[in-house]
Formats: structure tokens, C-alpha cells, sequence
């Protein structure tokens, strides 16, 4: 019976974690939300395996990042300073 | 024409607040325009407008004041141009050729390996355009859900909804090329 219980109370904290798990790995909770998901996931496998699995989602779809050019990253650099030296911005437009 | 003072204190401000951003928005542009010509004009179409409006800018939040430019500079660019079926028509070939450096990632930032991040890509080029936005966004661009939610022009909750629904469409993926377990419970 008791076992029973303490899977009744497991299963509802998760279903309180799940909602929750995306917002709370970008850090977009508030503080009390953040410590009770964290506290649940020291003890929970399931909820645990979740976050291991969006945490690498994210990390994938991080390592894209680098996909600007740096060649035009420099241009417009160049563009942009340009322009911070109050320089012609036509001008600097056409030189980039 | 400005005075010497209104004009130097105009350029300190770009540079203070603009510069800093130049990176940023070239990200951004590359994920609005999915080109990087495209996206190339959209950062000097934005940065224009900012040099102009400057002196109008009260400094608080530089990033979210330059990306609400540039989404109104890519709305411009869109009525005068051509429409998104350019955007709509790519191949997950076409999108993934575009950067080549995506599909050699370092092994010592990949976990569960080099088909994971595969699968990543490919159910990224397969969701619907305005969820595939959103995880570029925030999840590539590193932008906050506030500032996605600022160049898209729709509400924060409605941000943090599409992202989370495709990265969920993402992790089904995964499951079911066997990368990710089963969901034990929803």
C-alpha cells in the first residue's frame, strides 16, 4: 500500500516536471520552479533521461551556430564601423 | 545638418550600442532570409536604419530596439521582393549544403554521436517553417524568448509554444531512429 502511494506521488510530481523541463532548461522559470525541477530530477530517472535527451537537442542545434560567414561577418563589421566614424553610409555600403 | 556635438554623440552611440550587435544580427538575418546575400542586405538595411534612428533610441535593451528594425527592414525587403516560396521550396539537401561545417561537429561536443546530430538536422529542416524558426532562433541565434518573440512579432507564450512543440517533434524523431528512449510518460 505505501509502495503504491509513493508511485502515485512519483508519477504526479513528473507530471507537474514535464511541462515544465523545456522552460526550465533555458533557464526560464521562475526560482521556486527551478529548485522543485531540480530537486525532482536528483531523484527521478525518467524525468532525469528527459533532460539528458533536450539538454543534447539543444546541444546539437547549438553546434550550428557557427554557420555565418566570416567573410561577411567582416564586411559588415567594416560596414558597420564605417558608419560609427559617421562616415558616408552610402559610401560605406558601396566600399564594403 | 547636425551640430559637431549632436553628430559625435550620434556615432558614439551607434558604436556603443550597434557594434557590439553587428554579430548577432548576422545570425539572425541568416535565419530570417536563409541566404546569405539575402542576409547580408538585411544586417546594412538594419544597420541604416539604426544609424538614422539613433538619436531617437533611449538606450534600454539595444538588442531587442535592432532586431525589431530588422524585422520591420525584412518585412520591407518581403513586399518589395519576392515571397517566402524560395523559403518554403528548400531540401533538407539544399538547407544542410549551405553550411557545410554543421556536418563536421567536434566529437568531444557530441554525446550520443554523429547520427544524433544528423537526425537533429534533418527533423530541424522538416518542421513547419514558423516552428523551424523559432528553434533557429533561440536555439542556434542564442537569442531569449523575448527577442524571438520580438523579430517574429508575436507574443512570448506563443515563442516558448512553437519551440517547444518542434523540439518535442524533434525528440519523437530520435526515438524513432532508436537515438533517444521512449517517453515513459507524458
Amino acid at each position: 500500500m505505501k509502495k503504491m502511494w509513493k508511485g502515485a506521488i512519483s508519477r504526479m510530481r513528473c507530471m507537474r516536471t514535464m511541462p515544465v523541463l523545456q522552460s526550465y532548461l533555458d533557464g526560464n522559470v521562475d526560482e521556486a520552479t527551478a529548485r522543485r525541477v531540480a530537486a525532482h530530477l536528483e531523484d527521478c530517472l525518467r524525468c532525469g533521461l528527459e533532460v539528458e535527451v533536450y539538454s543534447e537537442i539543444k546541444s546539437a542545434l547549438a553546434e550550428q551556430r557557427d554557420a555565418v560567414d566570416q567573410g561577411a561577418l567582416d564586411r559588415l563589421q567594416h560596414f558597420a564601423a564605417h558608419l560609427a566614424a559617421g562616415e558616408d553610409p552610402a559610401a560605406g555600403k558601396n566600399g564594403s | 545638418m547636425p551640430a559637431i556635438g549632436e553628430e559625435k554623440r550620434r556615432e558614439d552611440a551607434f558604436a556603443c550600442y550597434v557594434l557590439p550587435e553587428v554579430a548577432v544580427l548576422a545570425r539572425v538575418a541568416r535565419s530570417l532570409t536563409h541566404n546569405g546575400a539575402d542576409a547580408e542586405d538585411l544586417v546594412q538595411e538594419t544597420l541604416l536604419s539604426a544609424f538614422r534612428a539613433i538619436d531617437r533610441f533611449d538606450g534600454a535593451h539595444p538588442r531587442a530596439w535592432l532586431l525589431t528594425i530588422m524585422r520591420n527592414a525584412e518585412l520591407k525587403r518581403h513586399r518589395r521582393r519576392r515571397p517566402r516560396l524560395l523559403y518554403e521550396g528548400e531540401t533538407v539537401e539544399s538547407w544542410s549544403a549551405t553550411d557545410p561545417d554543421s556536418a563536421c561537429a567536434s566529437p568531444e561536443q557530441v554525446v550520443v554521436g554523429r547520427e544524433f546530430d544528423a537526425v537533429v538536422a534533418q527533423s530541424l529542416a522538416a518542421l513547419p517553417d514558423r516552428h523551424r524558426q523559432v528553434v533557429e532562433l533561440v536555439d542556434i541565434d542564442g537569442l531569449s524568448y523575448a527577442e524571438a518573440a520580438e523579430v517574429i512579432g508575436v507574443p512570448v507564450g506563443t515563442v516558448m509554444s512553437r519551440l517547444h512543440r518542434a523540439r518535442s517533434r524533434i525528440r519523437h524523431r530520435l526515438t524513432a531512429a532508436g537515438l533517444a528512449p521512449k517517453r515513459s510518460m507524458r
